[in-house]
């Protein structure tokens, strides 16, 4: 990093494909302005894009939320704020609802994130050998990720129906089978898990293989010759070189169960799909979010639930920051 | 050094020119599809396709009114998209409405939102008073619609008056009188007298098989008698003192007390999973339901079902829709002629004696169709006579701009007392929270 | 440093491939992964696999046995495990009813302009945050990486009733403009160009006397392309299946086929096969990706994995 930039046309060392016209100094002292300016401002054209489209659909709409969370603003009626104070973070505060979806977008990002993490784990750990067709077992367990929110929540819901459902129809083999998977609380829970665990595994499996294969290998020489153990050295050597990575993956998979959409949607489908289940048993905050919103109409409130999830995920992002400190700390 | 270049060069115009294609024709095709090519502007011969967006079961395909008048204006073909459940019709309708697009030329609304539309949204709809003579319909239907400066955003399609749909074979199965006289008249003295009847069948029911789908359906019946139901004349919502929500309320409670009812959401597809395996043996019936009774039960139930009059003296409406003209429709012209043609007499005649669903035109009252309408659906139940009769006294409500949703909050909570066993005191206090939550 | 075929640095191109830079300490020697350790896979492991991998398809295939019965069939008891023969039935009657074919028009629109967008303005500002140097340049770095932990939910209120304002509202745009540019592209185009770009070549490049413009065009595009085509089937992939904005933004007159599935199954049918058809046409044009470029796919997400 510690080069200079070279300076463009500098010795004349090699001539340009079209041969050099003589220049007149003016002429010289404008290209070399110019070129100064190309040098200066060609960084931020590049990035501006991204920052422009940024700015104006993410930044601006995201403290716009925190605006428009201070006004009542109905969904019959786009063009007329009234400004209401803290009014909205009051009324969510006090809603049940709200925290029931607090409590449900809590369980099933634990329920689904720990399991998925240790499996890709584990089978990560399985690609790691050598394999007849690995790139063959790659794909295949990569390809519920191609498959789309909508599509695997709708045939997850022909599994987890209770009446003919598949899951069912299989657990009556073991005399059980007669689970009301989206009524009950747990269950509905554990269902949207399922659907979780199975899209996202195979891309966890992945991201843990390629940390893997980059632990270098004299460490494991080292260990053998130490006289440890395959497990001793999985334990001792890869989860220590990969806990970054395990970190890593623990912040997208928390940031991806915060927004948990359109598996409780469209599990059960139809209104009650769009509540979060008749008593909200699977309600998570983003259906807490467009039911208060898009539903019922009332963008305020919706607006206030929006940052409320924003102060959720900086709470987050502490405690995780504070983990891997403390991780590090022990560690050293 | 050169040789990169140049290779590189090559490969960048390649790449330089993928993305441009890609992206101009991205944007190109863009284009194409904001002007929507399949049901926008008429072809080269005026050929149109007008939209009609509706939920629940008006009845146009089924009386073949479509067909009909692509005969009769042969360079008009009529597309229908329904949406099987109001409350998820309702939220997409409002807010195609905000943007102004996706919005069908004609668009069905139900009695329960039209209040809402027409205090907030009454621009965005054509005004119908200038296509429609307003004074056909009864009374009180066509002041629904109505904002105080007499603009008019929906005509009336259908009202809701109530009875009771019941399976004779079920009926007699279980030891009670089959005939419609006969259970008319067990029920004379009110919904008091419709749970009774309940617990006489549950005595002998037939295995498998509940007296009522739910007890939601029942609540909203008793309301419908009701002049001031959810809101009261000056527009405040009273829903938590009205005296019929809170009769409706101790009756259902008292139904899923004692077990008379099945406990499913109605409209939603484990209610029309069980209607057609028939284990349901009556349904609060406003005449749309008949529709939908007959849609979901089937062919195998032909005849075994059948109508009596509503329990009780009183006149009672359930529901009812109207057809609006979006002013940000494409052929809002046309859309205005078929809603007007839609909603004449002879149509709605046909309508009903097709499925069931009872004119708001008051003009068909008069037509053979009507007064000699029977179902034969329904074991040839003489609707005609059933419905009018009461039609004529149906009271003016008082509407609110919530009354849909609030609606569905009390019945969501009684389905959780049906299904999930939640205590009644429970059950209302959520409601109330739910409620509270929608009039914000 | 990584087994796959896709992402490489640019020894193949003939470029040397020892570049040392100065003040910099040299290069851990090169490894082959897990060399020394990789042990061969026991039956055990074969078995473990192949269990996982039934469990990834067999969503798939019944996708594809309800989306070829009729609903009776599919909510019988059993359920069927075979295929029937309704799938053409279903599939023309999903067709109609949800307007399919309007949507994949759709989606293939918003995914192209996306993808395209996205690997245009991606590239430039991966490029320049990998090799040019510029005042704040760590500090709109670590904007770009905040930016990723930020999910849409926080934004769509004010988007909705922005779009609604501009007159975008229901249309493709409005969905198309919020994602031309993600600061995962950003990120990803700047670790591959941070290996792979010697400065050796923008340095020669300079000294013939080529502006900026000219060395992202002959140089710098040239070398990213492999990573370009990974990052663009990872955008396609995701774009394709977006669910969240699109189905607050978008209409059933105007959907994408996530809309459009979501919608069929909240409320036009109730009759699951044909709903399960709908999923089914819109699962299959990116399993046939998936099957094509698989390699890649695994390859890229694994290259970009070790740099993150």
């Amino acid at each position: 990093m510690a080069t200079t930039t070279p300076t463009r046309g500098a010795h004349g060392s090699r001539p340009s494909r079209r041969a050099p016209k003589p220049m007149t100094p003016a002429r010289q002292a404008w290209r070399s302005r110019l070129w100064r300016f190309d040098d200066k401002a060609s960084p931020y054209a590049y990035i501006a894009p991204f920052f422009l489209v940024f700015g104006a659909f993410g930044l601006y709409p995201l403290i716009y939320t925190g605006w428009i969370a201070l006004h009542r603003v109905e969904m019959t009626g786009l063009d007329q704020m009234e400004w209401v104070g803290w009014a909205n973070f009051s009324t969510i505060l006090q809603d049940s609802e709200f925290w029931t979806a607090v409590t449900n977008t809590f369980v099933i990002g634990v329920i689904s994130t720990v399991p998925q993490l240790m499996m890709a784990l584990g089978l990560a750990h399985l690609l790691n050998y050598k394999l007849r067709a690995s790139t063959f077992w790659r794909t295949v367990i990569l390809t519920p990720y191609a498959t789309s929110v909508a599509s695997a929540a709708l045939v997850f819901a022909l599994v987890f129906r209770a009446d003919g459902g598949l899951l069912n129809w299989v657990l009556s083999f073991f005399g059980a089978g007669e689970t009301n998977w989206v009524n009950g609380h747990w269950t509905s829970n554990i269902a949207i898990a399922v659907i979780v665990i199975w899209r996202w595994t195979g891309y966890n499996t992945l991201i843990y293989l390629a940390a893997m294969q980059a632990v270098p290998s004299d460490l494991y020489e080292a260990a053998s010759i130490d006289g440890a153990s395959r497990w001793q050295q999985f334990r001792n050597v890869t989860i220590p070189a990969l806990r970054p990575t395990i970190l890593f993956t623990i912040v997208i998979s928390t940031i991806g169960s915060m927004q948990l959409f359109g598996e409780p949607l469209l599990l059960e489908g139809g209104v009650n799909g769009a509540q979060g289940g008749t008593e909200h048993q699977y309600e998570t905050l983003s259906i807490y979010l467009y039911n208060y919103g898009w539903n019922l109409g009332h963008l305020g409130p919706a607006a206030a639930v929006a940052w409320a999830m924003l102060v959720l995920l900086l709470l987050i992002a502490a405690i995780n920051w504070l983990i891997g400190r403390y991780a590090r700390k022990t560690a050293a | 050094m050169r040789i990169t270049r140049t290779v590189a060069g090559r490969r960048r115009r390649a790449a330089v020119m993928a993305t441009t294609g890609l992206t101009a024709t991205a944007l190109l095709l863009t284009g194409c599809s904001d002007s929507d090519s399949d049901s926008g502007e008429a072809d080269a011969n005026g050929n149109i396709t007008l939209t009609v967006a509706d939920f629940g079961q008006f009845g146009y395909k089924e009386a073949g009114l479509f067909a009909k008048y692509h005969e009769l204006h042969p360079n008009i073909t009529v597309k229908e998209n329904t949406t099987a459940e109001e409350k998820v019709y309702y939220p997409k309708f409002l807010q195609q409405l905000n943007t102004g697009s996706g919005l069908a030329d004609v668009q069905g609304i139900e009695v329960g939102r039209i209040k809402e539309l027409v205090d907030t949204k009454a621009d965005a709809f054509v005004d119908l008073a200038k296509v429609v003579d307003t004074d056909q319909w009864v009374n009180w239907k066509a002041l629904q619609a109505s904002t105080d400066e007499g603009k008019v955003i929906g005509a009336g399609t259908d009202i809701g008056p109530m009875s009771i749909c019941y399976r004779r074979d079920l009926f007699e199965q279980a030891g009670l009188p089959a005939d419609r006289e006969a259970v008319a008249a067990k029920v004379a003295g009110g919904w008091e007298d419709y749970l009774k009847l309940g617990e006489e069948y549950k005595k002998k029911a037939p295995a498998g098989t509940f007296f009522m789908d739910s007890a939601s359906a029942m609540y909203n019946g008793v309301v419908s008698s009701d002049s001031e139901q959810y809101y009261s004349k000056d527009g405040k919502p009273i829903y938590k003192e009205s005296a019929g929500v809170k009769a409706g309320w101790n009756l259902a409670a008292e139904a899923v007390d004692k077990k008379l009812t099945q406990g499913l959401a109605q409209f939603s597809p484990p209610w029309q999973a069980a209607l057609r395996k028939g284990s349901i043996a009556t349904v609060a019936c406003p005449a749309w339901m008949a529709a939908q009774i007959s849609t979901y039960a089937g062919d195998a139930f032909k005849g075994k079902w059948d109508i009596a009059r509503t329990p009780g003296e009183t006149a009672a409406n359930w529901g009812g829709s109207f057809l609006s003209v979006p002013a940000k429709g494409k052929h809002v012209k046309e859309a205005g002629e078929l809603v007007k043609w839609l909603t004449a007499p002879e149509q709605q005649a046909a309508v009903f004696k097709a499925v069931g669903v009872f004119p708001s035109n008051k003009g068909a009252y008069e037509l053979a169709d009507v007064k000699g309408a029977k179902l034969e659906y329904f074991n040839n139940a003489p609707i005609g006579e059933i419905y009018a009769q009461e039609a004529q006294v149906i009271p003016a409500a008082v509407l609110g701009p919530k009354d849909g949703i609030i609606k569905d909050s009390i019945s969501t909570q009684i389905n959780n007392m049906e299904q999930r066993g939640t205590k009644p005191d429970k059950a209302w206090d959520d409601a109330v929270e739910a409620i509270d939550k929608v009039i914000g | 440093m990584t087994t796959t075929s896709t992402v490489t640095t640019p020894d193949r191109r003939g470029v040397s491939k020892t570049v040392v830079r100065p003040g910099e300490p040299p290069r851990r020697a090169r490894f082959r992964p897990g060399a020394g350790r990789q042990h061969h896979a026991g039956p055990f492991a074969y078995v473990a696999l192949a269990v996982v991998g039934l469990g990834s398809l067999f969503p798939l295939y019944w996708t594809l046995v309800t989306a070829s019965r009729t609903q009776d069939e599919v909510l019988d008891t059993p359920p069927p495990l075979l295929p029937g023969g309704k799938l053409f039935d279903n599939l023309e009657a999903a067709w109609e009813q949800a307007h399919l074919g309007t949507a994949i028009l759709n989606t293939f629109i918003v995914s192209c302009c996306i993808t395209a967008a996205t690997l245009f303005f991606c590239t430039l500002a991966g490029y320049a945050f990998a090799k040019m140097r510029f005042k704040g340049r760590g500090v709109l770095m670590t904007m770009v990486i905040a930016t990723l932990t930020i999910p849409p939910q926080l934004s769509v209120v004010p988007l909705f009733m922005m779009m609604s304002d501009i007159g975008w509202g229901g249309q493709l745009e409005s969905v198309i403009f919020p994602t031309l540019v993600s600061a995962f592209g950003v990120f990803f185009m700047r670790q591959y160009l941070l290996e792979a770009l010697p400065y050796e070549l923008i340095e020669a490049g300079r000294m013939d006397g080529a502006n900026n413009l000219r060395i992202v065009r002959s140089i710098v595009l040239p070398v990213a392309r492999p990573a370009m085509m990974v990052l663009g089937m990872l955008t396609f992939v995701q774009t394709w299946n977006d669910f969240f904005w699109p189905y607050l933004a978008l209409n059933q007159e105007n959907p994408t086929l996530q809309v459009a599935l979501g919608q069929l199954s909240a409320s036009y049918v109730p009759d699951q096969s044909i709903i399960m058809a709908g999923a089914l046409i819109s699962t299959v044009p990116l399993l046939v990706v998936f099957v094509i470029f698989g390699k890649q796919i695994v390859g890229g997400i694994m290259a970009g994995a070790v740099k993150g």
